[in-house]
């Protein structure tokens, strides 16, 4: 699988072009609503795409994070009046500390057996969610979570502009997070371990420190991805904790390619613009992505993104000779 | 929890067990000896339950879905190695992983094309459908009926594993496919048996669950769960791995059911990760 590049800069071209792409999306898409739905997956699939292109780790469980970001947002909102800024920071905070204690355990396996661990992970979180039904409202989900201000004193966040607005500014944030990361000697050994976890270990790095480190960062990002999805609901209904979720979420991240922080908002924005064209016109949609998924394993290993940047660098090189 | 309701959590428990278990060995028996994690292995089991489900809309009998659920289910898994799969055995996990989870996905949408997204019951056989008397106990017969397939299934299973010739191939082959190759036998039709056999073995586990729990579409993917939590807190790559772990896994989901319905499922889950936090390797795996 493809891996985010060596010693990225921060920031660099890229970032003013996802700069301008946020800018220009609601007004691209037929709808608002599109737009915004397409930052929440975004940043959901960074979550995928940084531990896969940074770590290596191939994670069938973030869709754990994104529901319990979405879950304890909506708990704050609803049940204790907090502002959105707040709400959303502690939902993402929770995730990662949730992401934090399940890689404790997770990275005591590797390669195969880690992937099974945040599938069964996954589903253990749906139980759980099951289970404490008193608190998530079981199979109906929260209703009628509250959009109160930013922050205490500030206006009411209404109107699907203004909640764009935010969720752009969040995942821009998320982005630059993830690209600093990237750039930084912390990213430096998360590459190292992905090229060659024994050799990493033989330097002296603490590899399961900073696996699981990672695992917290993607945490946070899937976290914060599932709380703007509540924000941008109103709602947080029970399929965002649910296995699918997490399928969902690799699915878009493969797609786009797992070689830069900007494959993620190419493969989530593709998923969820053709879910949006396609579930009218054939509700078994699904399968096409499934062949699509075999056709990029099997033919472009870098994703939308790696194809793009390839065929650019083939038309350029033909231009100079 | 009076001593009469243990029980009978305790046999349900063994029940719910042994179809874990003849879910999960084959995943297991095939990562043993290629290094293969198939995520399309839920799907084998979803393919036999529907596959039961039919038959026995069709022909009233449950014997013969018994039958034609193993063996849709070995053919799907067939068509999948020869068209597909053999040629991702030289890639990298990753891409493994992913191709298999496609075919899963395609395989479930296929499912909701063909029929619907709905759950449908499946009847449990005429002649299985009373309660049998144990000592002092009253138990459904039907549920007493998979335990002795299963158990008579699994019996066979490890006979044909410990004492005949592909028995031996197959433990060999988990050794070193390399070795087993240069004397002389064709790996490549050795991985398509194990397929064949996996599959059968988890369409098994897919036609006899169907009474128990219904067939749904995404009964393949819950299924896929299972399997792993049982190779995990089993051990992967062994026999009795996944019988102990199909075995601990089924009992605490049963007798979890009575003591906290909601939480049952959950529990497994907590099995596993106590197993994990104890036994990294899982119960019967080598380090």
């Amino acid at each position: 699988m493809s891996a985010f590049r060596e010693g990225g800069r921060f920031p660099d071209a890229s970032t003013v072009g996802i700069a301008a792409t946020l800018v220009a999306l609601p007004f691209v898409l037929p709808s608002v609503t599109l737009a915004s739905e397409v930052l929440v997956f975004s940043v959901a699939a960074l979550s995928c795409a940084f531990l896969l292109g940074m770590v290596g780790l191939l994670s069938f469980g973030q869709g754990l994070f994104f529901g319990i970001g979405a879950y304890v947002s909506a708990v704050l909102l609803k049940d204790h009046g907090l502002a959105t800024l707040p709400a959303v920071a502690i939902a993402a905070g929770a995730s990662a500390i949730g992401a934090g204690l399940i890689a404790l355990l997770a990275v005591r396996r590797h390669g195969v057996y880690f992937v099974m661990l945040t599938l069964a992970f996954a589903q253990m979180g749906y139980f759980a969610m099951l289970a404490l039904n008193h608190v998530t409202g079981g199979e109906n989900g929260l209703t009628g979570v509250p959009r109160p201000p930013l922050l205490a004193g500030m206006g009411a966040l209404s109107g699907s502009e203004a909640i764009y607005a935010f969720l752009a500014v969040l995942a821009f944030a998320a982005y630059l997070l993830v690209q600093r990361v990237g750039a930084s000697p912390f990213g430096s050994v998360l590459r190292a371990i992905r090229q060659n976890e024994p050799r990493a270990e033989a330097l002296g790095y603490d590899v399961r420190r900073f696996k699981v480190a990672a695992f917290a960062l993607a945490g946070l990002l899937a976290g914060l991805a599932g709380a703007m999805h509540t924000v941008f609901l109103g709602f947080a209904p029970p399929n965002v904790i649910e296995l699918e979720m997490s399928e969902r979420l690799l699915i878009m991240a493969i797609i786009g390619g797992a070689g830069a922080p900007g494959a993620a908002f190419v493969g989530a924005g593709f998923y969820v613009v053709m879910a949006d064209w396609l579930s009218t016109l054939w509700p078994r949609w699904l399968m096409l992505i499934g062949f699509l998924l075999i056709a990029i394993v099997l033919f472009l290993r870098d994703g939308l993104w790696g194809g793009a940047a390839a065929a650019l660098h083939r038309l350029r090189g033909r231009g100079h000779g | 929890m009076s001593g009469q309701v243990l029980v009978f959590q305790l046999l349900n428990g063994i029940g719910i067990g042994m179809i874990y278990f003849l879910l999960s060995v084959g995943l297991t028996m095939i990562f043993g000896l290629m290094r293969f994690v198939n995520f399309a292995h839920g799907a084998l089991y979803l393919v036999a339950a529907y596959a039961a489900y039919v038959v026995s809309q069709a022909t009233g009998s449950m014997l013969w879905a018994l039958l034609f659920g193993p063996l849709a289910a070995a053919l799907l898994a067939v068509v999948a190695e020869r068209l597909l799969l053999r040629h991702t055995y030289a890639m990298p996990h990753e891409a493994q992983i992913l191709i298999t989870f496609a075919v899963a996905l395609i395989v479930q949408e296929g499912v909701i094309l063909v029929f619907d997204p709905l759950a449908k019951n499946v009847p449990v056989p005429d002649f299985l459908s009373g309660i049998v008397f144990l000592g002092p106990f009253v138990y459904p017969a039907y549920r007493l009926a998979v335990v002795a397939v299963s158990a008579a299934v699994a019996v066979l299973l490890w006979f044909a594993l410990e004492r005949t010739r592909f028995g031996a191939i197959l433990r060999a082959g988990s050794e070193s496919t390399e070795m087993v190759s240069l004397l002389g036998i064709d790996v490549h039709r050795v991985f398509l048996g194990a397929f064949a056999l996996g599959g059968a073995l988890a369409g098994l586990a897919g036609a006899l669950a169907a009474p128990l729990r219904g067939v749904e579409p995404f009964m393949g993917l819950e299924a896929l769960g299972i399997a792993f939590v049982v190779v995990v807190v089993g051990g992967i790559g062994s026999f009795t791995g996944a019988l102990l772990g199909g075995l601990l896994i089924g009992v605490v989901q049963s007798v979890m059911s009575s003591l906290w319905p909601e939480g049952a499922r959950l529990m497994i889950y907590g099995a596993m990760a106590l197993v994990l936090l104890v036994r990294p390797a899982g119960l019967m795996g080598r380090a």
